[in-house]
């Protein structure tokens, strides 16, 4: 793997202060790439967070004396309802420019998980096929005559309790994802002699954010896991609530993560953060040690925690799931190097620095 | 294993038929989450001190976790003399999916067996964690298969909801929201609890989430109630979320968290443990069970009829819940394998909670007699 992981001392680890003008030079001098979450940080819900757009082409195209020091700017969002070509259509609606491949979605993340570990795309299942003769004279069928196996190649499918984004990114993958906001209209129903069919082919389920959940969903996804021998249970993320809209905040993926592991008993493989399966990408891409990379997020078990995993600095923004009190609760564990009331904050300390002078 | 028939065209010498030949497992090794859980405990605790309380303020997710408490036992006996059994007890609780009937189908030999434990004075008692139907609809579900079973010796979990706020002296200015079906909203109905929610409309309720959309909730609302919903959706999701995380000291009641139930004979379905597991995901909170194997419904049926646990036998299909529940409970426990519980599962390596005696349906209370004359 490209690029090192270092891990800071405990104190540093503890600090959590709040930037400064100072520690906000420090911070932008020792730092190449900036990681941000999406939900709380840059957005909420569909409004744009003040000063984010302004701030974001400063630190692009960040000049010190005359040196360009521009950083590189990566999104990481856990949010798996889009695709990163859905999330790049969302930046650009709100008049920043993203490209794609800038963004690193949890619904990417499950696709490339898939493809990390060799998910294959047709399945082998194995048919045994009996042949009985019927006797005309006797009218009758008599005992087995032979039987053969035949392995078939089937299409292996995922699938998806979620929106559209984990199915196009599945799809880019090419792998054949089902389910996903279409099942949100069907029903189950409990009749007795009935039975609830389900594809014998899925070889993985994939849980994210479904605002369409229902019983037909939970009970397939469970069927498949518990009775389709390896398939796989995978999480884009397991975030309790988030800012879905801009005056309050909704059920996450945590939520119906919680609910599959509620009916098969079995715990997920999360591909989101705090996990540091996407940093493997990131790491890939811009070949910089992990220590000259910020977080900056507002969730502390996600974006903080992933950072500090990762051996990444990292920021706390009050502008979003946290606060102050929250941040300061003697329950709370996880404490970032920095915190600050919003993103646009760098951009004025930093100039309150320059100013300074 | 599933398979299909193609039966033969007319006249057709031959006809094939399809096996697909992996077997369907259930794993019962469990791990413990991945992600820590800020909020532990329920910090209201009920004023009612349980032995089961202290258990499910645990942070593993499933309520067999509950069963590491317990000691490793001596592997269960096939119950050979039911008579020595029967004469050791004086009350014997029943589970009902898969002990008397499967979906709507009664269990063969179940009224000779009732009638037989009736004849020699045994007190017969009904605990189900099956919150869709309320202790009335059960006794005409009893009505209907032919057996001879008051009302006041069921307890379904509905039910215990409901007393379980009557005990604590829910106030009567607050409601609970339900998201659960009919059986609850009737138990409550009847304990003259205020509720909100349940219905199949609820079921139906869309949320559009678009800027300036803000879901609005009733702040007089002081419990959720969550059981088994199969209109379960994003709305009522919220809407108990937001009563949890913003009503101060709402109360989190779960009527239980079986992970699968047998709601039809043909095959499983998602049970309670998935709807109480998303509100615990969005929450961050644990639930108060007081469905089994919690020993809230023991605890209010021994008091009520004035019996000593140790004079109980608990008849289930399920090891965690029923055999846990009567263990948990210090009661005498036979597990029956006409339920969800095989053999094999049983005595799965894996597998820590062991019954007292074992036999296949409860009918063999008649047959080994029989056998044995």
């Amino acid at each position: 793997m490209d690029g090192e992981i270092s891990k800071f001392t405990i104190e540093e680890k503890l600090s959590c202060q709040s930037l400064t003008p100072q520690t906000t030079v420090n911070l932008l001098d020792s730092v190449d790439v900036f990681l941000f979450d999406c939900d709380g940080v840059i957005w909420k819900g569909d409004a744009l967070i003040d000063g984010v757009s302004d701030t974001l082409d400063t630190l692009r195209a960040m000049i010190v004396f005359i040196i360009c020091v521009g950083k590189k700017l990566v999104f990481v969002t856990n949010n798996s309802t889009k695709s990163r070509r859905q999330y790049a259509k969302k930046f650009h609606s709100l008049g920043i420019s993203v490209s794609e491949d800038e963004i690193f979605s949890s619904s990417f993340a499950a696709a490339m998980y898939l493809k990390a570990n060799d998910f294959p795309k047709e399945k082998k299942v194995c048919l045994s096929v009996t042949f009985f003769s019927f006797s005309f004279f006797q009218c009758r069928f008599s005992s087995v005559c032979f039987s053969i196996k035949i392995m078939l190649l089937i299409l292996a499918q995922v699938y998806v309790i979620g929106e559209e984004g984990i199915l196009e990114e599945l799809e880019l993958a090419g792998f054949t994802g089902v389910g996903g906001p279409e099942d949100g209209k069907k029903t189950a129903h409990l009749k007795p002699n009935s039975l609830f069919e389900h594809d014998k082919s899925v070889g993985a389920v994939v849980v994210g954010l479904d605002q369409y959940i229902n019983f037909y969903k939970l009970q397939y996804g469970t069927l498949c896991i518990r009775e389709n021998p390896g398939c796989l249970f995978i999480a884009t993320n397991r975030d309790a609530v988030g800012h879905l809209t801009d005056l309050q905040e909704w059920p996450g993926a945590g939520c119906m993560v919680a609910a599959i592991c509620g009916s098969t008993q079995k715990e997920p493989i999360v591909v989101g953060k705090p996990s540091t399966f996407l940093m493997e990408f990131l790491l890939q891409k811009f070949n910089i040690p992990t220590s000259r990379m910020c977080m900056v997020g507002d969730r502390l078990d996600t974006d903080i925690l992933f950072g500090q995993n990762a051996g990444c600095r990292t920021l706390l923004v009050l502008s979003g799931v946290t606060n102050l009190s929250d941040l300061q609760d003697s329950s709370n564990h996880i404490r970032p190097e920095y915190y600050t009331s919003t993103l646009s904050d760098i951009i004025s300390l930093f100039n309150n620095y320059q100013s300074s002078f | 294993m599933l398979f299909s028939k193609f039966s033969a065209a007319a006249v057709s010498s031959s006809s094939a038929t399809l096996f697909l030949n992996p077997q369907n497992r259930f794993n019962f090794a469990k791990k413990t989450p991945s992600i820590a859980n800020p909020l532990l405990c329920n910090s209201l605790r009920p004023i009612v001190e349980w032995s089961f309380s202290k258990r499910n303020c645990s942070r593993k997710m499933d309520a067999s976790a509950s069963s590491r408490t317990v000691s490793p036992r001596a592997s269960a006996e096939q119950l050979k003399d039911p008579d020595q059994l029967i004469d050791s007890v004086e009350t014997f609780i029943f589970d009902c999916d898969g002990v008397i009937w499967k979906g709507d189908k009664l269990i063969d030999g179940v009224p000779e067996t009732l009638d037989m434990l009736r004849s020699k004075g045994k007190r017969l008692v009904f605990v189900t964690n099956n919150s869709t139907k309320s202790r009335k609809q059960y006794g005409k579900k009893f009505e209907t298969l032919g057996l001879n079973v008051n009302e006041e010796e069921i307890f379904a979990s509905s039910f215990a909801a409901a007393a379980y706020l009557k005990s604590i002296d829910f106030p009567k200015d607050k409601k609970v929201y339900v998201v659960g079906e009919d059986g609850i909203l009737k138990e409550l109905e009847l304990a003259g609890i205020q509720y909100l929610g349940g219905r199949y409309e609820d079921g139906e309720k869309k949320i559009e989430l678009k800027p300036g959309y803000m879901m609005e909730h009733d702040e007089n609302v002081g419990a959720v109630v969550v059981g088994f919903d199969r209109y379960f959706n994003y709305y009522k999701i919220q809407y108990a979320t937001l009563c949890i995380r913003e009503n101060p000291g709402c109360l989190f009641i779960a009527t239980n968290r079986d992970a699968v139930t047998h709601l039809t004979d043909a095959q499983e379905w998602a049970g309670g443990g998935s709807m109480v597991g998303a509100i615990g995901g969005s929450t961050q909170r644990e639930p108060l069970v007081v469905g089994k194997p919690s020993t809230f419904m023991m605890d209010y049926l021994a008091n009520k009829f004035n019996i000593s646990k140790s004079q109980i036998c608990m008849v289930g299909d399920r090891l965690d819940t029923d055999i846990l529940f009567g263990q948990n409970g210090g009661c005498k426990t036979l597990l029956v394998l006409s339920g969800v519980t095989s053999l094999s599962m049983l005595q799965n390596p894996n597998n820590a909670i062991q019954p007292d005696f074992y036999t296949n349906k409860i009918s063999d209370f008649l047959s080994l007699k029989a056998a044995t004359v």
